[in-house]
């Protein structure tokens, strides 16, 4: 960092800090309390399952004794390094490209005078209530051997060699980072709305040009936020598994979550031992991933951009490259919303898959679309579903918030909070899913096989998201608004909730539109937790998903994205507004 | 009509005990007390729309009881019992699959019963132990694209499948399970022997197979796309449900093939004990039999005809192994490890 920076940062943390840290640090320290046992009830009993089980050995009937013969096992295992190696640059990969892609959009979109930009925002907000399979499965229809782009070249070139071979690592990080890319452009927008442009005006003044000016001054106050993100889509990436089984195998491409998925299936019923012991492994990974980050971010003040003084970002001309950068959008547009939308609706008209051709127009029919519409069981899931996702939304944002904001105002125990919160990242689906089952059938309340024992798996689930989400808005809010508000009498806590939480609800509402949209589309944890009444809508899709009913899948997931668009279209729009607000305020 | 399907079904099977109504043949106190539980819990690996959906409404039709069905793979089935059953709290009271039952009932969560209805079924259907009852039978063969693979190209045998042509072209599930690389290789092996197994699976992992690790019935959907031209070990019913809708898939009847019972259990210390006794009874009756003709699966009474007959192995020319619950159990883990050692 450069020392000017440092400077100036110290400058704006202002001289009345230790006074008001002494009238903070008390309420702070219950409130980490209370904060850490929630997360620690949370998280614990399946985190406790995991290393149970990774290192004691079942008999049939219950008998049990400990052992480590797992650990070697995995590592001996053929082509274990060589499936290390490709899940780091798989994860690798899909980060940087994620970012680069969401990056370079949401600073188009939030710090330049590009036109056609609500195509961005567009873009965005449909593809977050797209379900993942159907995205995935769109993306493999267009890219494959037999996909239109591929038939297209060989019908002009006459070869029979292909255009693309999706089939590898380079396809698994393509496919991989247009997924993340959504979530990037959201969180990074949200940062880069919220930038006090006052040390840009100043680098400018100082003679640098806008490129020098985005590199130095941009691109490293955004730094922590690009940091988190990186880090959320590259642990993300690493515990993938659709990807890397779709596009990743065919290629012969093995990466550790398709490797511990053949260990797990050796035997009947899966063997959990194998998957625990791995995803222990990669917990040490995550932690020490974690411990560099939490050095790259120590000293979060440093970062701060959102501060007491007046401020209102200022819009980059572009000139004449505004035009290339509009072009820029349109193709994001296309590649991220247009293909995929095109290919899910010409599948969801046919009575089975097959690529665009004459013979396959003759057989178009709307079908698909009356059987899900006569369908009478989708009302029941629908509800369940909404209950599920707003509630867990809901329960996840608020302790994030609080946790984000701890942990970045380095209350006592900062650092455990943040590792308790991030912990659930490396529980592969299944390992969550059955600690979660068995506290539920060892405690009697009642829970089990009703939508709540679902909330509580996605709580845990979502964690980490929800407080990467607040703590990329959180290292924007300056110390020194709290500060104001604990001399003018307030308690921390009236703090957080008067002055932290309205400058972050950009932040908030990104975050709690993010986890509610997942909640209603993930397949792994419902299959595994739902009883009888309490199905979920991702548990029908898989059905058709398995049943080889893709067409309907198709169908299905369009009308259901269609009403998640409207959704999102109304948070966005909530959360544009109290974007503007801050902006305006002051 | 129901009489008269009856009269036909006795004439044609010359059994003397399938000229009994199953109904009739059920204990009235079973109906009864089955009756006042009011409800059964059923653990399926069946898909809701084809198969379970209908059966519960069938059964409920019938008897007035309720079947709160859940739908999982086998793999979560089994897992789901299993917990439950280690905090004494099972929710099931039936189950199916193709090989769960055989590593819950070593942990004692099994109900060691027969149903009535079992008894006209021929004896590999019904377990010597008692702890299952087949309802229907999958057959797995190779599938594949008619588009892709010409008429006379078809391959007939395995060795067939070595042709230079099928380089790259061919694809399978990688999981160890029956529909799947792993099915695949246990009927080499079984069929051909150790050594020549061994060495002719050597000459197909130079055809560069291709694996994934989805269902079987996503294999051949990707198949039918046009993604790969041959699919191995897949649900032979499956390709001829696609080919009915218009889609270029066909089955291989290639020799021998691999054949799974699809089987049902009722659970230890099941809480609605009656009601799952007469569900089973109702599933293995002719009447739950034909609902299983209904949605194109093979049924395991021989009296009760698929809708499609080629594809049940008639023992001469399309001949088949079938593997219990307990040899699949026992044998998978060999078979997926020379998958391993081959193909990975």
């Amino acid at each position: 960092m450069p020392s000017d920076m440092a400077e100036t940062s110290r400058k704006n943390a202002s001289g009345g800090s230790p006074m008001s840290k002494l009238f903070a640090y008390g309420d702070k320290r219950y409130f980490s309390a209370i904060v850490g046992l929630v997360l620690a009830i949370l998280v614990l009993p399946p985190l406790l399952f995991l290393v149970t089980g990774a290192v004691t050995v079942t008999e049939p009937g219950g008998a049990w004794h400990f052992s480590l013969h797992r650990f070697p096992a995995i590592i001996n295992q053929r082509g274990f390094l060589q499936s290390l190696a490709n899940s780091f640059i798989f994860a690798l990969g899909s980060a940087v490209f994620a970012l680069v892609l969401g990056g370079v959009m949401a600073w188009l979109v939030e710090r330049t005078n590009t036109p056609l930009k609500p195509l961005a925002y567009l873009t965005t907000i449909i593809s977050m209530g797209t379900p993942y399979v159907l995205y995935v499965s769109a993306w493999l229809l267009l890219l494959a051997k037999s996909g239109p782009i591929n038939s297209w070249y060989r019908q002009f070139t006459g070869t029979t060699d292909l255009l693309i071979n999706v089939y590898g690592l380079g396809g698994m990080i393509l496919i991989e980072g247009l997924l993340w890319s959504p979530l990037v452009f959201l969180l990074l927008g949200a940062t880069l709305r919220n930038f006090n442009p006052e040390l840009e005006e100043a680098a400018r003044m100082s003679g640098a040009g806008p490129f020098a000016t985005i590199r130095r001054i941009t691109l490293r106050l955004s730094l922590p936020s690009i940091l988190a993100l990186a880090m959320l889509v590259f642990i993300r990436a690493i515990e993938a598994f659709e990807v890397p089984a779709l596009v990743g195998l065919p290629g012969r491409v093995h990466v550790l979550t398709t490797d511990i998925y053949d260990t797990m299936h050796l035997s009947m019923p899966p063997d959990l031992g194998s998957a625990s012991a791995l995803s222990c492994m990669l917990l040490v990974l995550v932690s020490a991933l974690l411990y560099f980050y939490g050095r790259l971010t120590r000293n979060a003040e440093r970062f701060a951009t959102i501060t007491g003084k007046n401020f209102k970002p200022a819009q980059l001309d572009l000139g004449v490259w505004r035009y290339p950068a509009a072009a820029l959008l349109v193709i994001n547009f296309v590649l991220l919303l247009v293909l995929p939308l095109i290919i899910l609706i010409w599948a969801s008209m046919l009575p089975f898959y097959q690529s665009f051709s004459w013979a396959a127009f003759a057989r178009i029919t709307p079908d698909n679309y009356k059987n899900v519409l006569n369908s009478s069981r989708y009302i029941a899931l629908l509800t369940n579903t909404f209950i599920i996702a707003l509630v867990t939304a809901t329960c996840v944002m608020l302790i994030a918030s609080f946790t984000a904001w701890l942990s970045v105002r380095k209350a006592p125990g900062a650092a455990m909070l943040d590792q308790l919160a991030t912990t659930p990242l490396v529980f592969p689906g299944i390992v969550l899913g059955v600690g979660v089952m068995q506290l539920f059938l060892t405690v009697p309340v009642g829970v089990y096989g009703t939508i709540w024992i679902i909330v509580w798996a996605f709580c845990i689930n979502y964690m980490p998201y929800g407080v990467r989400y607040s703590f990329a808005g959180m290292l924007q809010v300056h110390r020194e608004l709290e500060e104001a508000a604990a001399v003018s009498g307030a308690s921390s806590v009236t703090g957080f909730r008067r002055v932290v939480i309205p400058l972050l609800s950009p932040s908030l509402i990104a975050g709690w539109l993010f986890i509610f949209l997942l909640a209603t589309r993930v397949l792994s944890l419902p299959v595994l937790l739902s009883g009888p009444s309490s199905q979920t809508m991702a548990v029908a899709m898989f059905d058709l998903w398995g049943n080889g009913q893709g067409p309907e899948l198709a169908a299905l997931g369009l009308l259901w994205s269609l009403a998640m668009t409207c959704i999102a279209l109304i948070f966005y729009f909530i959360a544009r507004r109290s974007g503007v607000g801050l902006q305006g305020q002051g | 009509m129901r009489l008269c399907g009856r009269g036909l079904v006795a004439a044609l099977t010359l059994s003397v005990l399938a000229a009994f109504s199953p109904a009739q043949a059920l204990d009235q106190a079973l109906i009864d007390a089955a009756k006042k539980e009011g409800r059964v819990v059923w653990y399926t690996t069946q898909i809701v729309n084809q198969f379970a959906r209908p059966a519960a409404e069938a059964f409920e039709k019938k008897y007035g009881i309720r079947v709160d069905y859940i739908r999982a793979d086998s793999n979560e089935v089994a897992l789901r019992i299993l917990n439950e059953g280690r905090a004494g709290k099972v929710q099931a009271d039936v189950f199916d699959g193709t090989a769960a039952v055989a590593s819950l009932k070593k942990e004692n969560l099994v109900l060691k019963w027969t149903p009535e209805s079992a008894r006209r079924l021929p004896a590999n259907a019904v377990d010597e132990g008692g702890y299952w009852v087949a309802t229907n039978l999958y057959v797995l063969t190779p599938g594949y694209n008619t588009d892709l693979v010409p008429k006379n190209a078809v391959p007939k045998s395995f060795e067939d499948l070595l042709d230079p042509r099928w380089k790259g072209k061919i694809v399978w599930n990688t999981a160890s399970s029956p529909s799947a690389a792993g099915g695949f290789v246990g009927v080499v092996l079984t069929s051909m022997g150790e050594d020549k197994g061994r060495a002719y699976l050597k000459e197909l992992a130079k055809q560069n197979v291709t694996g994934i690790q989805v269902a079987a019935r996503q294999v051949l959907d990707q198949v039918i796309a046009g993604e790969y031209a041959i699919a191995l070990n897949i649900f032979n019913n499956h390709a001829v449900i696609s080919a009915s809708k218009g889609a270029p898939s066909a089955w291989i009847p290639m020799n021998p093939a691999m054949a799974v019972l699809s089987v049902v259990s009722v659970t230890k210390d099941a809480v609605h004990m009656n009601a799952a006794k007469l569900f089973l009874e109702f599933l293995v009756s002719e009447e739950g039999q034909k609902l299983y003709r209904d949605a194109d699966y093979m049924p395991i009474d021989p009296s009760v005809p698929a809708r499609d007959p080629s594809l049940r192995p008639d023992g001469e020319k399309f001949k088949a192994i079938t593997f219990t619950p307990e040899q699949i159990e026992t044998n998978m883990p060999k078979w997926a490890g020379v998958f391993r050692e081959y193909f990975r």
